[in-house]
């Protein structure tokens, strides 16, 4: 395990020095200050719009993140030929996405937390309540972020950089659809669709930003239920990564 | 190995529990359903409207001699037709609202069933990738 936290912070650390990490929080909390700005219109609870958007900004944020992120570590490792050593002696390949992922989940961790807490400075800054359940909310966000960035790191390993952000994209839309929203796209195929589906993860299962904003309380063991739901999503999808780039040649 | 790779992905796929998804509107049970056809609500007809209603209906009793027949326009109809519901209640009008996983308690079961499999699928798959790394070296 020292192996792959080792490099883990070595992965944080490089992920860092890039400007890719730092645009993309800075266009994160620019939303939330633009959401902030939304008139009220005299509307009462304004603070359900705010809310709403604000977590959906900082869904779509943890998608742009997870590929901003891991889109580019494996190609740039193997263009610049510094998988090779790494994993000719000090590492598996196994500690290698280890540590690559952990340390891209550090930064998106971090990077989720200054947006939750931007967005709790936007609600005080309009005269609004904090809801006790923004931080899980965001924390069931973030788990939902870790999931498309071990989508990334697999579409990494088994396809072209520029075909990664697309499908990733594809994937996260796909998972948005309910069952019979999917089937209806290629209907003469039923059962095939309803297969696909299966695979695919629910993403409203993250999304609680309708009863936060309503006040209406989630049950606790939910969060623990949801959290869960999505790391073995995440850890599904890390192993079939690991299977095709256990599988790839890389002389 | 091999062998209990496959039987593993077999049962996945032959066994119904397995394949069946969680559509809230597919799987939920009727009496989850059925909450949206009851009208346990309350209508907003006022005193006022009733009073309005006794007028037309002297009125009418005058012109159409003295029948009792109560004929609404489409305006009395929608001023009838309109109710409130208690707030953070499941109605026809918030049943989007409570098909959402987290108010849906039916399918949270799933939800751990979908936890065990996908993480028996990820420990299959990384023990054959192991398996077929070592056999090619």
């Amino acid at each position: 395990m020292k192996p792959v936290m080792t490099f883990a912070l070595m992965t944080l650390r490089s992920l860092l020095r890039r400007r890719t990490i730092w645009g993309i929080s800075i266009v994160i909390l620019l939303a939330l200050f633009g959401i902030g700005q939304i008139p009220g219109y005299d509307v009462s609870n304004e603070g359900r719009f705010i809310l709403d958007f604000g977590l959906f900004g900082l869904e779509i944020g943890a998608l742009l993140l997870a590929i901003g992120l891991a889109a580019n570590i494996y190609p740039r490792d193997r263009e610049q030929k510094t998988v090779m050593p790494l994993i000719a002696i000090p590492l598996s390949r196994g500690q290698y996405l280890m540590g690559r992922f952990i340390g891209a989940a550090m930064v998106q961790a971090a990077a989720m937390l200054v947006g939750c807490i931007g967005l709790m400075v936007i609600l005080l800054l309009n005269g609004h309540p904090i809801p006790a359940d923004l931080f899980p909310a965001t924390c069931l966000l973030l788990v939902e972020g870790w999931f498309l960035l071990a989508v990334v790191f697999f579409f990494s390993f088994w396809t072209s950089p520029p075909l990664n952000a697309p499908l990733t994209v594809l994937l996260f839309i796909l998972s948005q659809m309910s069952v019979s929203g999917f089937i209806s796209i290629l209907p003469g195929a039923e059962g095939f669709m309803r297969f696909l589906r299966l695979l695919l993860p629910h993403m409203d299962v993250f999304h609680i930003k309708d009863p936060i904003a309503h006040g209406v309380g989630i049950p606790g063991v939910y969060f623990l239920l949801a959290a869960l739901y999505g790391l073995a999503y995440m850890s599904f999808m890390l192993s079939i990564a690991l299977a095709v780039f256990r599988s790839r040649d890389l002389k | 190995m091999k062998y209990l790779s496959l039987i593993v992905l077999l049962a996945l796929i032959t066994l119904t529990g397995c394949r069946a998804d969680y559509d809230i509107e597919e799987v939920a049970p009727p009496e989850h359903l059925a909450e949206t056809h009851e009208h346990d609500h309350v209508h907003t007809e006022t005193e006022d409207h009733h009073e309005h209603d006794d007028e037309e209906c002297s009125i009418c009793a005058e012109t159409h001699d003295q029948e009792h027949v109560h004929e609404h326009d489409d305006d009395a109809i929608s001023a009838s037709d309109r109710h409130v519901h208690e707030a953070g209640e499941r109605n026809h009008g918030t049943e989007w609202f409570f098909n959402q996983p987290w108010a849906a308690r039916f399918i949270w079961s799933k939800m751990i069933r979908d936890i065990v499999i996908l993480t028996v699928l990820a420990a299959i798959i990384l023990l054959a990738s192991r398996f077929r790394l070592r056999k090619k070296r």
